[in-house]
């Protein structure tokens, strides 16, 4: 079965650097937010943790977008469009995805819809909690009270929608019997790559740039 | 049980500052490095380590003569008080006699309680990059009044401004004083009879709270209970859905998937 090149090595790299940083930054974060399980924030360790993993969070990016200029800008660029493709999907989208009908759906970007929201969504929110976790951690005496208080509440909203959409990233990236089929998607982020039949089905419009060339 | 609490009386306070140091004395509390600032007024703000102070406050008093305001600054030991909602490990906590119980051992030092509290008290001490630090207020002399003594503050207090007992009769007091002072001080007032719920430290005032340099009638900030009250809830719910609404969905696609692979299935086998 033919295989296409989806994803690049520095791409995987630093897909799995930032969702590393992501999932200590969330255990971490949670501690402070379920009650029950504040009693392994004591001793601030977790705290540590989570001030670590936000420098990778915020480094990662930076250093693959100085590193890939061109294609970072072009996919940011993407991001923003937004259209009667986009349209096409959503109308398509409760077929799709609860009978399986792949005929239903348009071909797709490299990018589909729902991936390009969810990027969108991150590029939206992470700052907020950039910003929001700066302030808590370096202002935190300096500023007036109200400045931080708003920072908990704003950094609390902003991880329960990123958060949710993580959990239909997963889901939809390993566990949707569709992104199981033609060999399936996760093998995008581990070697890169996507059977020709995935490709066809799934992103259809980008195959036919990518095998045109 | 019935609850317990301090009461202050500003006019009968001679800023002899015994106080400061009974509370030191007792819990074992560094001293803090002073200097010399314009009043008598030392440390110039709580600390980790300085959980109960005198301010000092001079105010013209309309005859050409300048009156010496005194207020004590520490915990007020709330009723709703902010820094419990806060607080993610409970370290802070309501004692069953009323007062704002602290467990140092579960401090995770987040310091929410600092920013929540509307009255600034709780201090923090340690190191603000790596976040590993400790809080800390005033104890309620809490291994004190549950062996039959007063709070070390109110034992050594020589003009009894601070006296020690239930609540009910605190407030019985203070409000007795408070008419008798409203003679010579008209805006005489008992603060904390009913502030969050009734504070478990309340004053005998002879100015109006901001006078004294306190916030008239405190609230726990807006955001304290939009977060722990409503986001939070909001944010477990959310969560729910999505999860429940995954399940199905991966309930509803595995049953169609396979549905569609009989039917290729049937297909090709009568092919």
């Amino acid at each position: 079965m033919e295989r296409v090149q989806k994803y690049t090595k520095p791409a995987r790299v630093f897909h799995w650097i930032h969702s590393g940083a992501f999932l200590l930054l969330v255990i971490t974060g949670l501690f402070l937010f379920i009650p029950a399980l504040g009693f392994l924030a004591v001793d601030s360790w977790s705290r540590v943790i989570h001030r670590v993993a936000a420098v990778i969070f915020v480094l990662a990016p930076l250093i693959e977008i100085l590193a890939n200029r061109k294609t970072s800008w072009e996919t940011i660029k993407s991001v923003f469009k937004w259209g009667a493709d986009d349209l096409e999907w959503a109308k398509a989208m409760p077929r799709y995805y609860f009978f399986c009908d792949e005929s239903s759906m348009p071909p797709q970007e490299e990018m589909n819809t729902g991936q390009k929201l969810w990027f969108f969504l991150l590029l939206i929110f992470s700052p907020i909690f950039v910003i929001t976790g700066i302030l808590m951690w370096f202002f935190k005496y300096s500023l007036p009270s109200a400045v931080f208080q708003w920072s908990v509440f704003v950094h609390d909203v902003a991880f329960i929608v990123i958060f949710a959409m993580f959990l239909v990233h997963i889901y939809l990236g390993v566990i949707h019997p569709l992104m199981r089929k033609h060999g399936g998607s996760f093998s995008s982020m581990v070697d890169g790559t996507v059977t020709a039949d995935y490709a066809k089905s799934h992103h259809g419009k980008w195959y036919q740039k990518v095998t045109k060339s | 049980m019935a609850d317990k609490a301090i009461l202050y009386d500003s006019s009968k306070c001679t800023a002899c500052r015994g106080c400061q140091v009974a509370c030191k004395q007792w819990w074992g509390l560094e001293a803090d490095k002073t200097e010399f600032w314009g009043t008598y007024e030392n440390p110039r703000d709580l600390s980790a380590d300085t959980w109960v102070k005198i301010r000092f406050n001079e105010i013209s008093n309309g005859n050409g003569g300048v009156d010496w305001i005194f207020t004590r600054q520490s915990c007020m030991h709330c009723t709703d008080a902010a820094c419990v909602r806060v607080c993610p490990t409970k370290a802070l906590y309501y004692y069953p006699l009323g007062f704002v119980a602290y467990d140092k051992d579960l401090c995770s030092g987040c310091g929410y309680c600092v920013e929540f509290c509307p009255f600034d008290v709780p201090r923090a001490k340690g190191n603000d990059i790596t976040g590993i630090r400790k809080i800390d207020k005033c104890r309620f002399c809490i291994d004190r009044i549950t062996n039959d003594l007063e709070p070390s503050c109110v034992k050594t207090c020589p003009t009894d401004a601070l006296i020690f007992g239930d609540r009910d009769e605190l407030v019985a007091i203070g409000k007795q004083r408070v008419q008798e002072l409203k003679a010579t001080y008209p805006d005489a007032y008992l603060y904390g009879e009913k502030e969050l719920g009734g504070l478990h430290v309340m004053y005998v005032l002879t100015q109006s709270p901001e006078v004294h340099g306190l916030p008239v009638d405190p609230q726990v900030p807006a955001t304290a209970i939009a977060w722990q009250d409503v986001i939070q809830p909001l944010g477990y719910a959310a969560i729910g859905l999505v999860v429940a609404g995954l399940g199905l969905n991966y309930l509803v696609a595995r049953a169609n998937a396979n549905k569609e692979a009989e039917v290729k299935a049937k297909v090709k086998a009568k092919e």
